[in-house]
Protein backbone atom coordinates (compact mmCIF):
# COMPACT_ATOMS: atom_id res chain seq x y z
CA UNK A 1 0.00 0.00 0.00
CA UNK A 2 1.55 3.26 -0.93
CA UNK A 3 2.41 5.55 2.12
CA UNK A 4 0.70 9.30 2.66
CA UNK A 5 4.05 10.34 1.84
CA UNK A 6 4.23 8.81 -1.88
CA UNK A 7 1.17 10.12 -2.71
CA UNK A 8 1.56 13.37 -1.93
CA UNK A 9 5.39 13.69 -3.45
CA UNK A 10 2.95 11.99 -6.73
CA UNK A 11 0.39 15.03 -6.53
CA UNK A 12 3.22 17.67 -6.32
CA UNK A 13 4.75 16.06 -9.66
CA UNK A 14 1.62 16.02 -11.30
CA UNK A 15 0.86 19.50 -10.61
CA UNK A 16 4.08 20.11 -11.70
CA UNK A 17 4.17 18.43 -14.98
CA UNK A 18 0.40 20.50 -15.62
CA UNK A 19 1.14 24.13 -13.84
CA UNK A 20 3.72 24.64 -16.94
CA UNK A 21 1.34 24.39 -19.48
CA UNK A 22 -1.07 26.09 -17.06
CA UNK A 23 0.96 29.12 -16.60
CA UNK A 24 1.46 29.42 -20.33
CA UNK A 25 -1.86 29.33 -21.26
CA UNK A 26 -2.57 32.04 -18.24
CA UNK A 27 0.00 33.94 -20.25
CA UNK A 28 -1.21 33.96 -23.64
CA UNK A 29 -4.59 34.88 -22.08
CA UNK A 30 -3.19 37.38 -20.31
CA UNK A 31 -0.56 39.27 -23.19
CA UNK A 32 -2.60 37.93 -26.24
CA UNK A 33 -4.36 41.08 -28.24
CA UNK A 34 -7.94 40.05 -29.58
CA UNK A 35 -6.92 39.59 -33.37
CA UNK A 36 -9.44 40.39 -36.30
CA UNK A 37 -9.19 37.75 -39.32
CA UNK A 38 -6.29 35.90 -40.56
CA UNK A 39 -2.78 36.90 -39.10
CA UNK A 40 -0.37 34.73 -39.50
CA UNK A 41 2.90 35.92 -37.62
CA UNK A 42 5.88 34.55 -35.47
CA UNK A 43 5.88 33.90 -31.79
CA UNK A 44 5.46 37.70 -29.95
CA UNK A 45 8.36 38.88 -27.99
CA UNK A 46 7.92 39.15 -24.74
CA UNK A 47 11.27 41.55 -23.95
CA UNK A 48 14.26 41.67 -25.41
CA UNK A 49 17.89 41.81 -23.69
CA UNK A 50 20.02 43.57 -25.34
CA UNK A 51 23.50 41.36 -26.36
CA UNK A 52 26.51 41.59 -28.58
CA UNK A 53 25.79 40.81 -32.55
CA UNK A 54 21.86 40.35 -31.93
CA UNK A 55 19.48 41.34 -29.26
CA UNK A 56 18.55 38.21 -27.74
CA UNK A 57 14.85 38.05 -27.88
CA UNK A 58 12.61 36.34 -25.22
CA UNK A 59 9.84 35.40 -27.31
CA UNK A 60 6.82 33.29 -26.84
CA UNK A 61 8.77 30.09 -28.45
CA UNK A 62 11.37 30.65 -25.66
CA UNK A 63 9.10 30.37 -23.04
CA UNK A 64 6.98 27.53 -23.63
CA UNK A 65 10.00 25.59 -24.66
CA UNK A 66 11.45 25.96 -21.08
CA UNK A 67 8.00 25.51 -19.73
CA UNK A 68 8.21 22.17 -21.77
CA UNK A 69 11.26 21.05 -20.67
CA UNK A 70 10.09 21.68 -17.14
CA UNK A 71 7.02 19.69 -17.61
CA UNK A 72 9.07 16.97 -19.07
CA UNK A 73 11.44 16.99 -15.80
CA UNK A 74 8.65 16.29 -13.91
CA UNK A 75 6.97 13.38 -15.84
CA UNK A 76 10.36 11.66 -15.75
CA UNK A 77 10.32 12.24 -11.96
CA UNK A 78 6.58 10.84 -11.99
CA UNK A 79 6.97 8.01 -14.16
CA UNK A 80 10.68 6.65 -12.05
CA UNK A 81 8.98 7.10 -8.74
CA UNK A 82 8.64 4.30 -6.70
CA UNK A 83 10.30 2.58 -9.14
CA UNK A 84 10.58 -1.56 -8.02
CA UNK A 85 12.19 -4.94 -9.42
CA UNK A 86 8.78 -5.96 -8.93
CA UNK A 87 6.56 -3.98 -10.92
CA UNK A 88 4.13 -2.41 -8.08
CA UNK A 89 2.76 0.51 -9.99
CA UNK A 90 1.64 0.96 -13.94
CA UNK A 91 3.46 3.83 -14.51
CA UNK A 92 6.54 1.63 -14.15
CA UNK A 93 5.42 -0.70 -17.49
CA UNK A 94 5.22 2.68 -19.36
CA UNK A 95 8.75 4.13 -18.31
CA UNK A 96 10.40 0.75 -18.85
CA UNK A 97 8.66 0.73 -22.63
CA UNK A 98 10.04 3.91 -22.94
CA UNK A 99 13.68 3.03 -22.32
CA UNK A 100 13.36 -0.48 -23.55
CA UNK A 101 11.82 0.76 -26.80
CA UNK A 102 14.79 3.69 -26.84
CA UNK A 103 17.12 1.26 -26.71
CA UNK A 104 15.84 -1.04 -29.52
CA UNK A 105 15.54 2.06 -31.69
CA UNK A 106 19.10 3.00 -31.04
CA UNK A 107 20.63 -0.18 -31.48
CA UNK A 108 18.83 -0.99 -34.90
CA UNK A 109 19.66 2.23 -36.22
CA UNK A 110 22.73 3.39 -35.06
CA UNK A 111 24.56 0.29 -33.84
CA UNK A 112 26.66 -1.02 -30.64
CA UNK A 113 28.89 1.60 -30.59
CA UNK A 114 26.35 4.26 -30.07
CA UNK A 115 24.34 2.48 -27.35
CA UNK A 116 24.73 5.26 -24.92
CA UNK A 117 22.60 8.10 -27.44
CA UNK A 118 19.17 6.55 -25.81
CA UNK A 119 18.88 8.99 -23.69
CA UNK A 120 19.53 11.68 -25.97
CA UNK A 121 17.03 10.24 -28.62
CA UNK A 122 14.84 10.01 -25.86
CA UNK A 123 14.96 14.19 -25.35
CA UNK A 124 14.67 14.82 -28.98
CA UNK A 125 11.82 13.13 -29.29
CA UNK A 126 10.04 14.08 -25.84
CA UNK A 127 11.35 17.75 -26.70
CA UNK A 128 9.82 17.78 -30.17
CA UNK A 129 6.73 16.10 -29.23
CA UNK A 130 5.37 17.72 -26.49
CA UNK A 131 6.24 21.29 -28.32
CA UNK A 132 4.51 20.34 -31.40
CA UNK A 133 1.59 19.27 -29.11
CA UNK A 134 1.24 22.65 -27.46
CA UNK A 135 -0.75 23.80 -29.73
CA UNK A 136 -3.84 21.88 -29.16
CA UNK A 137 -3.68 24.00 -25.90
CA UNK A 138 -3.61 27.11 -28.40
CA UNK A 139 -0.55 27.61 -27.66
CA UNK A 140 2.15 28.25 -29.84
CA UNK A 141 4.11 25.47 -30.66
CA UNK A 142 7.94 25.90 -29.99
CA UNK A 143 8.61 23.83 -32.89
CA UNK A 144 6.94 26.27 -35.61
CA UNK A 145 9.70 28.76 -34.45
CA UNK A 146 12.99 27.89 -37.25
CA UNK A 147 15.58 28.99 -34.10
CA UNK A 148 14.03 26.18 -32.12
CA UNK A 149 14.80 23.70 -34.64
CA UNK A 150 17.43 25.34 -36.09
CA UNK A 151 19.09 25.41 -32.71
CA UNK A 152 18.54 21.10 -32.45
CA UNK A 153 19.65 20.73 -35.87
CA UNK A 154 22.81 22.71 -35.05
CA UNK A 155 23.86 20.61 -32.40
CA UNK A 156 23.10 17.52 -34.50
CA UNK A 157 25.41 18.88 -36.86
CA UNK A 158 28.41 19.11 -34.22
CA UNK A 159 27.33 15.91 -33.03
CA UNK A 160 27.84 14.36 -37.02
CA UNK A 161 30.64 16.24 -37.45
CA UNK A 162 32.29 15.61 -33.94
CA UNK A 163 32.01 11.71 -35.11
CA UNK A 164 33.55 12.71 -38.51
CA UNK A 165 36.58 13.69 -37.49
CA UNK A 166 37.24 11.19 -35.16
CA UNK A 167 39.17 9.56 -37.65
CA UNK A 168 41.39 12.79 -37.88
CA UNK A 169 40.96 15.90 -39.86
CA UNK A 170 42.50 14.49 -42.53
CA UNK A 171 40.53 11.65 -43.42
CA UNK A 172 37.19 14.08 -42.69
CA UNK A 173 39.10 16.19 -45.66
CA UNK A 174 39.81 13.22 -47.51
CA UNK A 175 35.61 12.11 -47.49
CA UNK A 176 34.43 15.31 -49.34
CA UNK A 177 36.44 14.18 -52.41
CA UNK A 178 34.52 10.97 -52.88
CA UNK A 179 33.79 9.39 -55.15
CA UNK A 180 35.98 12.17 -57.36
CA UNK A 181 37.59 15.43 -56.51
CA UNK A 182 35.61 17.29 -58.86
CA UNK A 183 32.44 17.18 -56.93
CA UNK A 184 33.79 18.34 -53.44
CA UNK A 185 31.85 22.12 -53.50
CA UNK A 186 28.49 19.92 -53.91
CA UNK A 187 30.09 17.58 -50.92
CA UNK A 188 30.73 20.64 -48.70
CA UNK A 189 27.10 22.60 -49.61
CA UNK A 190 25.10 18.75 -48.78
CA UNK A 191 27.72 19.30 -45.48
CA UNK A 192 26.07 22.16 -44.48
CA UNK A 193 22.51 21.17 -46.19
CA UNK A 194 22.03 18.57 -43.98
CA UNK A 195 21.33 20.85 -40.55
CA UNK A 196 19.54 23.43 -42.68
CA UNK A 197 17.18 20.81 -44.07
CA UNK A 198 16.12 18.99 -40.89
CA UNK A 199 15.58 22.34 -39.49
CA UNK A 200 13.58 23.89 -41.90
CA UNK A 201 11.62 20.14 -42.26
CA UNK A 202 10.22 19.78 -39.17
CA UNK A 203 9.61 23.73 -38.82
CA UNK A 204 7.62 24.12 -42.17
CA UNK A 205 5.47 20.92 -41.32
CA UNK A 206 4.80 22.00 -37.97
CA UNK A 207 4.20 25.80 -39.29
CA UNK A 208 1.97 24.76 -42.24
CA UNK A 209 -0.57 22.54 -39.77
CA UNK A 210 -1.32 25.50 -37.70
CA UNK A 211 -1.31 28.06 -40.70
CA UNK A 212 -3.53 25.99 -42.39
CA UNK A 213 -5.81 25.49 -39.09
CA UNK A 214 -6.04 29.21 -38.92
CA UNK A 215 -6.82 29.06 -42.94
CA UNK A 216 -9.69 26.57 -42.13
CA UNK A 217 -11.18 27.14 -39.17
CA UNK A 218 -11.67 31.17 -40.98
CA UNK A 219 -12.79 29.62 -44.27
CA UNK A 220 -15.50 27.54 -42.11
CA UNK A 221 -16.70 30.15 -40.56
CA UNK A 222 -16.80 32.06 -43.40
CA UNK A 223 -18.74 28.83 -45.33
CA UNK A 224 -21.29 29.02 -42.17
CA UNK A 225 -22.31 32.51 -42.44
CA UNK A 226 -22.32 32.31 -46.04
CA UNK A 227 -25.12 29.38 -45.49
CA UNK A 228 -26.88 30.73 -42.52
CA UNK A 229 -27.18 34.27 -43.45
CA UNK A 230 -30.55 34.13 -44.72
CA UNK A 231 -31.52 33.51 -40.43
CA UNK A 232 -33.16 36.36 -38.34
CA UNK A 233 -31.44 37.76 -35.44
CA UNK A 234 -28.59 35.51 -34.14
CA UNK A 235 -29.42 32.54 -35.52
CA UNK A 236 -26.76 33.81 -38.34
CA UNK A 237 -24.00 34.05 -36.53
CA UNK A 238 -23.81 30.74 -35.23
CA UNK A 239 -20.74 29.27 -36.64
CA UNK A 240 -22.43 25.60 -37.39
CA UNK A 241 -19.23 24.52 -39.37
CA UNK A 242 -16.64 25.60 -36.99
CA UNK A 243 -18.28 23.06 -34.46
CA UNK A 244 -16.34 19.69 -34.86
CA UNK A 245 -14.40 19.70 -38.07
CA UNK A 246 -11.37 21.86 -36.85
CA UNK A 247 -11.01 19.51 -34.09
CA UNK A 248 -10.93 16.52 -36.36
CA UNK A 249 -8.50 18.53 -38.74
CA UNK A 250 -6.60 19.06 -35.49
CA UNK A 251 -5.82 15.26 -34.93
CA UNK A 252 -3.96 15.40 -38.19
CA UNK A 253 -2.03 19.06 -38.04
CA UNK A 254 -1.28 19.07 -34.46
CA UNK A 255 -1.25 15.65 -32.95
CA UNK A 256 -0.19 13.82 -36.23
CA UNK A 257 2.05 15.53 -37.81
CA UNK A 258 3.65 16.93 -35.07
CA UNK A 259 4.40 13.09 -33.48
CA UNK A 260 5.37 12.21 -37.29
CA UNK A 261 8.21 15.10 -37.34
CA UNK A 262 9.23 14.11 -33.91
CA UNK A 263 10.01 10.88 -34.99
CA UNK A 264 11.47 11.89 -38.46
CA UNK A 265 13.34 14.43 -36.46
CA UNK A 266 14.83 11.52 -33.91
CA UNK A 267 15.35 8.84 -36.98
CA UNK A 268 17.42 11.54 -38.95
CA UNK A 269 19.64 12.14 -36.27
CA UNK A 270 20.35 8.87 -35.89
CA UNK A 271 20.93 8.01 -39.35
CA UNK A 272 23.12 10.82 -39.54
CA UNK A 273 25.06 10.35 -36.89
CA UNK A 274 25.72 6.75 -37.26
CA UNK A 275 25.96 7.75 -40.70
CA UNK A 276 28.62 9.75 -40.64
CA UNK A 277 30.91 7.88 -38.29
CA UNK A 278 33.26 5.95 -40.22
CA UNK A 279 33.27 2.76 -37.85
CA UNK A 280 35.46 0.38 -40.02
CA UNK A 281 38.18 2.98 -40.96
CA UNK A 282 38.09 3.97 -37.15
CA UNK A 283 38.80 -0.09 -35.87
CA UNK A 284 41.13 -0.41 -38.19
CA UNK A 285 43.02 2.51 -36.88
CA UNK A 286 42.53 1.60 -33.53
CA UNK A 287 43.88 -1.95 -34.35
CA UNK A 288 46.75 -0.26 -35.56
CA UNK A 289 47.71 1.63 -32.69
CA UNK A 290 46.73 -0.90 -30.38
CA UNK A 291 49.31 -3.08 -32.20
CA UNK A 292 52.31 -0.04 -32.61
CA UNK A 293 51.83 -0.02 -28.65
CA UNK A 294 52.32 -3.44 -28.13
CA UNK A 295 55.33 -3.58 -30.06
CA UNK A 296 57.00 -0.50 -28.46
CA UNK A 297 56.55 -2.38 -25.32
CA UNK B 1 2.65 43.49 -28.51
CA UNK B 2 5.04 43.01 -31.15
CA UNK B 3 5.60 39.65 -33.05
CA UNK B 4 8.53 38.05 -35.08
CA UNK B 5 8.17 37.46 -38.32
CA UNK B 6 7.40 33.87 -39.18
CA UNK B 7 10.79 33.20 -40.47
CA UNK B 8 13.19 35.47 -38.45
CA UNK B 9 17.12 34.01 -37.49
CA UNK B 10 18.11 34.81 -34.06
CA UNK B 11 20.92 33.24 -33.23
CA UNK B 12 20.92 33.48 -29.42
CA UNK B 13 18.14 32.13 -29.39
CA UNK B 14 19.36 29.28 -31.58
CA UNK B 15 22.03 29.05 -28.92
CA UNK B 16 19.48 28.92 -26.12
CA UNK B 17 17.23 26.03 -27.76
CA UNK B 18 20.73 24.39 -28.41
CA UNK B 19 21.42 24.40 -24.68
CA UNK B 20 17.97 23.69 -24.18
CA UNK B 21 18.04 19.95 -25.96
CA UNK B 22 21.31 19.57 -24.32
CA UNK B 23 20.17 20.03 -20.77
CA UNK B 24 17.22 18.01 -21.58
CA UNK B 25 19.63 15.49 -22.84
CA UNK B 26 20.50 15.71 -19.05
CA UNK B 27 17.17 15.64 -17.56
CA UNK B 28 16.40 12.42 -19.32
CA UNK B 29 19.23 10.87 -18.84
CA UNK B 30 19.69 11.72 -14.92
CA UNK B 31 16.19 11.29 -14.21
CA UNK B 32 14.48 8.67 -16.50
CA UNK B 33 17.02 6.19 -18.64
CA UNK B 34 19.52 5.81 -15.85
CA UNK B 35 17.09 4.88 -12.95
CA UNK B 36 14.98 2.52 -15.13
CA UNK B 37 18.47 1.37 -16.60
CA UNK B 38 19.61 0.66 -13.16
CA UNK B 39 16.54 -1.09 -12.00
CA UNK B 40 16.39 -3.25 -14.99
CA UNK B 41 19.91 -4.51 -14.50
CA UNK B 42 18.89 -4.97 -10.63
CA UNK B 43 15.84 -7.49 -11.84
CA UNK B 44 18.13 -9.14 -14.25
CA UNK B 45 20.54 -10.20 -11.24
CA UNK B 46 17.65 -10.82 -9.39
CA UNK B 47 16.58 -13.06 -11.76
CA UNK B 48 19.67 -14.98 -11.97
CA UNK B 49 20.20 -15.36 -8.58
CA UNK B 50 17.11 -17.01 -8.57
CA UNK B 51 17.47 -19.08 -11.57
CA UNK B 52 21.52 -19.97 -9.96
CA UNK B 53 19.38 -20.82 -6.45
CA UNK B 54 17.01 -22.94 -8.12
CA UNK B 55 19.57 -25.01 -10.31
CA UNK B 56 21.71 -25.18 -6.87
CA UNK B 57 18.06 -26.24 -5.06
CA UNK B 58 17.61 -28.73 -7.84
CA UNK B 59 21.13 -30.02 -7.83
CA UNK B 60 21.54 -30.79 -4.12
CA UNK B 61 17.75 -32.54 -4.33
CA UNK B 62 18.92 -34.60 -7.03
CA UNK B 63 22.29 -35.71 -5.12
CA UNK B 64 20.33 -36.00 -2.21
CA UNK B 65 18.03 -38.47 -4.08
CA UNK B 66 21.37 -40.59 -5.50
CA UNK B 67 22.43 -40.82 -1.72
CA UNK B 68 19.56 -42.02 -0.45
CA UNK B 69 18.99 -44.21 -3.17
CA UNK B 70 22.72 -45.76 -3.00
CA UNK B 71 21.72 -46.31 0.59
CA UNK B 72 18.59 -47.82 -0.01
CA UNK B 73 20.31 -50.40 -2.38
CA UNK B 74 23.09 -50.78 0.26
CA UNK B 75 20.37 -51.26 2.44
CA UNK B 76 19.14 -54.27 0.58
CA UNK B 77 21.88 -55.73 -0.03
CA UNK B 78 23.10 -55.60 3.65
CA UNK B 79 19.43 -56.77 4.44
CA UNK B 80 19.77 -59.65 1.89
CA UNK B 81 23.74 -60.05 3.63
CA UNK B 82 21.61 -60.67 7.04
CA UNK B 83 19.15 -63.19 6.05
CA UNK B 84 21.43 -65.49 4.26
CA UNK B 85 23.63 -65.38 7.31
CA UNK B 86 20.95 -66.05 9.55
CA UNK B 87 19.80 -68.70 7.05
CA UNK B 88 23.13 -69.90 7.12
CA UNK B 89 23.16 -70.40 10.87
CA UNK B 90 19.81 -71.98 10.99
CA UNK B 91 21.13 -74.24 8.36
CA UNK B 92 24.28 -75.14 10.60
CA UNK B 93 22.36 -75.18 13.58
CA UNK B 94 19.53 -77.41 12.14
CA UNK B 95 22.39 -79.79 10.98
CA UNK B 96 24.18 -79.76 14.30
CA UNK B 97 21.12 -80.63 15.88
CA UNK B 98 20.41 -83.03 13.73
CA UNK B 99 23.69 -84.72 14.43
CA UNK B 100 23.36 -84.34 17.87
CA UNK B 101 19.80 -85.90 17.74
CA UNK B 102 21.75 -89.14 15.69
CA UNK B 103 24.65 -89.71 18.26
CA UNK B 104 21.85 -89.69 20.64
CA UNK B 105 19.95 -91.62 19.52
CA UNK B 106 22.48 -93.85 18.11
CA UNK B 107 23.77 -93.83 22.47
CA UNK B 108 20.41 -94.37 23.11
CA UNK B 109 19.87 -97.54 20.93
CA UNK B 110 23.57 -98.72 21.55
CA UNK B 111 22.75 -98.50 25.49
CA UNK B 112 19.72 -100.11 24.96
CA UNK B 113 21.16 -103.15 22.87
CA UNK B 114 23.65 -103.43 25.81
CA UNK B 115 20.94 -103.45 28.22
CA UNK B 116 19.63 -105.87 26.30
CA UNK B 117 22.89 -108.18 26.12
CA UNK B 118 23.03 -107.50 29.72
CA UNK B 119 19.48 -108.22 30.97
CA UNK B 120 19.81 -111.24 28.65
CA UNK B 121 22.92 -112.06 29.94
CA UNK B 122 21.49 -112.22 33.55
CA UNK B 123 18.41 -114.03 32.42
CA UNK B 124 20.76 -116.64 31.39
CA UNK B 125 22.83 -116.74 34.54
CA UNK B 126 20.03 -116.46 36.68
CA UNK B 127 18.13 -119.67 33.95
CA UNK B 128 21.38 -121.11 34.31
CA UNK B 129 20.99 -120.57 38.24
CA UNK B 130 17.74 -122.27 37.93
CA UNK B 131 18.17 -124.94 36.16
CA UNK B 132 21.69 -125.96 38.22
CA UNK B 133 19.44 -125.47 41.31
CA UNK B 134 16.52 -127.78 39.66
CA UNK B 135 18.77 -130.52 38.38
CA UNK B 136 20.55 -130.63 41.46
CA UNK B 137 17.06 -131.40 42.99
CA UNK B 138 16.00 -133.51 40.98
CA UNK B 139 19.12 -135.25 40.75
CA UNK B 140 19.36 -135.68 44.56
CA UNK B 141 15.95 -137.07 44.67
CA UNK B 142 16.42 -139.30 41.40
CA UNK B 143 20.03 -140.56 42.47
CA UNK B 144 19.73 -140.48 46.01
CA UNK B 145 23.16 -140.22 45.73
CA UNK B 146 25.60 -138.64 47.96
CA UNK B 147 27.52 -135.91 46.32
CA UNK B 148 29.24 -133.49 47.16
CA UNK B 149 26.94 -130.43 46.09
CA UNK B 150 30.22 -128.51 44.86
CA UNK B 151 31.47 -131.72 42.29
CA UNK B 152 27.63 -131.60 40.91
CA UNK B 153 27.51 -127.89 40.10
CA UNK B 154 30.89 -128.11 38.39
CA UNK B 155 29.56 -130.93 36.23
CA UNK B 156 26.21 -129.33 35.13
CA UNK B 157 27.59 -125.96 34.91
CA UNK B 158 30.27 -127.75 32.30
CA UNK B 159 27.12 -129.34 30.90
CA UNK B 160 25.23 -126.06 30.22
CA UNK B 161 27.96 -124.61 29.08
CA UNK B 162 28.37 -127.11 26.79
CA UNK B 163 24.41 -126.62 25.58
CA UNK B 164 25.32 -122.91 25.69
CA UNK B 165 28.02 -122.81 23.16
CA UNK B 166 26.15 -124.88 21.05
CA UNK B 167 23.13 -122.43 20.53
CA UNK B 168 25.42 -119.46 20.26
Amino acid sequence: MKSLKFKIIDIIYIVMMILPIAFAIVLQVLTKPVSEGISISGARIFFTIPMPIQDFIVSESQVNSALVIVSILFLCLYLTHGLKERIELKRQHFAELIVEKADGLVKDNMGEYFKGYSPFIIAIMALSAFSSLLSLFGLFAPTSDINIVGGWAILVFFLITYYKLKCGPLYYLKGFTEPVALLAPINFISEFATPVSMAFRHYGNVLSGSVISVLLGTALGGLSSMVLKWLPGFLADIPLFQIGIPAVLSIYFDVFSGLLQAFIFAMLTMMYVSGGFPIDEYNRRRLKKAQKALNNK
Amino acid sequence: MQSLDVISINIWQIVVSLINLVLLFLIVKRFLYKPVKKMLENRQNEVEKRYSDAEKANNEALENKKNYEEKLSAASVEADGIIQSAVDTAKAREKEIVSDAKLKAEGIILKAENDAKLAMLKAEDSIKQEIIDVSTVLAEKMLKREISEQDHKDLIDSFIDNIGDGDE
